[in-house]
């Protein structure tokens, strides 16, 4: 069995208005899986992903890091524990003063490296996910995609052991969402990256992720290789998204029938 | 006629001294006084919120007290710093601490405008809080701090005029003395046209300045 890289022992989190967005969460994190936690929205997905780097501070239970608690730790320590983890989001969220380089930049600043050596590598960095003659450009002039791959730049920059992935491709459109995915996956096998995938959609899961958790209703449903899960998903939770896929399935399946169009006429369009 | 131009002209100095130095001192206690409101926030990057309650008190007390009044209640505390009450550089004892808790809220509220989303991600690299507020809120803030600075400006140029009351100088002082007391009208005329051009100066380069500076447009 692979190494475990993070696990979490009965990891619960509540909030201080005394919502509970997590209980008794076990996780085992291989080191170089691609890792799909999925759920709903309202499930504790994105509260337990802040939970991996303690952005959001357990309420109980354990966080290890490379067989280290994290729970405990506090100021400096937590800081430099967390440069070992890479996050990237939904919103993308680059500093928008800053030029793209200087983004992906931002990192080795804050670890202090040398400047020509931080410029160096935010250069190899953009140019290893397509965007080397965008360096000087702004964030705002960039697309969506472009954007969350600067930001998936920036958070190689300290050569993270974990790249922790909150819904980064929800806010794309589909084929820009196979692009990042594609990225992700390569990056993944090139550098032996760990990847924790927070997502809703089921296409992001089936698409790059080896094992997946469903989390439903701040807890665990059940966990295991993603084609395991999805042809027989042993929990309710698990079944009903499944299910929603189906039904979304069926539905456009009826849409097309009244518009008179086939599947087949659909799909050679696109 | 060349006598009145002199003293426009030696107003508009003294009150172009009083306001941007009022300004560069008020900003010295008003900014870190803002990023302190802002980080010690329950929600902060440092929550203290015993703190935080405190300095919003003290910040609230000291706008809630009017110019006019500030101006000579401090009265014995310009005199122990400047060493006199009268005069341009006395003026700006009470301009600075009028203005500072004013600043300081103008501060807040630019910061408080930087997106959530990207302090978080700073702090997923593992930034301290110290390093959040020098590389992310005050650089992604910039053009919000800049605007802030130009209301600044004019508010304190606005409070200058009021210095005429205590012998202050500048323009507001002539507008008070030639305008207000001797009746002179056109007098007065000139010093308030002096006046509204300064601001449209000040806030004009404000918010060329800020246009400029900011890389979202």
């Amino acid at each position: 069995m692979a190494e475990t890289i993070i696990q979490t022992r009965n990891l619960s989190k509540r909030f201080a208005d005394g919502n509970l967005a997590l209980e008794g969460i076990d996780l085992d994190i291989y080191a170089g899986e691609i890792f799909g936690i999925i759920g709903k929205s309202g499930a504790g997905k994105s509260t337990l992903a802040r939970c991996l780097n303690l952005l959001e501070k357990p309420t109980g239970g354990e966080v290890f890091f490379g067989g280290e608690s994290l729970s405990t730790l506090k100021g400096k320590a937590l800081y430099q524990r967390r440069q070992g983890m890479g996050m990237i989001f939904q919103q993308f969220n680059l500093f928008m003063q800053r030029s793209v380089l200087d983004n992906v930049r931002f990192p080795m600043e804050i670890a202090g490296f040398a400047r020509r050596a931080a410029r160096v590598r935010a250069e190899e960095l953009l140019e290893l996910v397509k965007l080397g003659e965008k360096a000087d450009s702004f964030p705002a002039r960039l697309s969506g995609g472009q954007r969350q791959r600067v930001a998936i730049a920036r958070a190689l920059a300290l050569n993270p052991r974990v790249l922790i992935c909150d819904e980064a491709t929800s806010a794309l459109d589909p084929e820009t969402t196979r692009d990042i995915l594609a990225l992700l996956r390569d990056i993944n096998e090139r550098f032996q990256i760990t990847m924790v995938m927070i997502t809703h959609e089921m296409q992001v899961v089936q698409g790059v992720c080896h094992r997946v958790a469903v989390l439903d209703q701040s807890r665990l449903a059940e966990t295991g290789p993603v084609r395991e899960v999805f042809s027989n998903p042993q929990s309710k939770a698990a079944q009903a998204l499944l299910l929603g896929e189906e039904r979304s399935a069926a539905l456009l399946l009826q849409f097309l029938k009244e518009k008179g169009l086939s599947l087949e006429e659909v799909l050679s369009r696109v | 006629m060349y006598e009145f131009a002199q003293m426009l002209l030696k107003g508009l100095g003294e009150s172009l001294y009083m306001t941007l130095s009022s300004t560069v001192l008020a900003y010295l206690f008003g900014l870190p006084l803002g990023i302190l409101l802002v980080v010690t926030e329950p929600s902060g990057l440092a929550p203290r919120p015993w703190l935080n309650s405190a300095l919003g008190l003290v910040v609230n007390s000291a706008r809630s007290v009017p110019f006019l009044i500030l101006l000579v209640a401090v009265l014995p505390f310009t005199r122990a710093i400047v060493g006199t009450t009268i005069g341009t550089t006395a003026t700006i004892v009470p301009l600075v601490l009028g203005a500072a808790p004013f600043i300081a809220r103008l501060v807040e509220s630019s910061l408080k405008e930087v997106d959530q989303g990207v302090v978080e991600a700073a702090l997923a690299m593992g930034a301290s809080p110290l390093q959040i507020v020098l590389k992310v809120l005050l650089p992604e803030a910039g053009p919000s701090l800049i605007l802030g600075s130009a209301i600044a400006v004019t508010t304190i140029l606005g409070y200058s005029a009021l210095a005429g009351f205590v012998g202050g100088g500048g323009l507001g002082d002539i507008a008070i003395r030639f305008g207000y007391y001797r009746y002179q009208k056109d007098t007065m005329l000139v010093t308030v046209l002096l006046l509204v051009v300064l601001v449209q100066l000040f806030q004009g380069f404000g918010m060329r300045l800020a246009k400029r500076s900011d890389k979202r447009l």
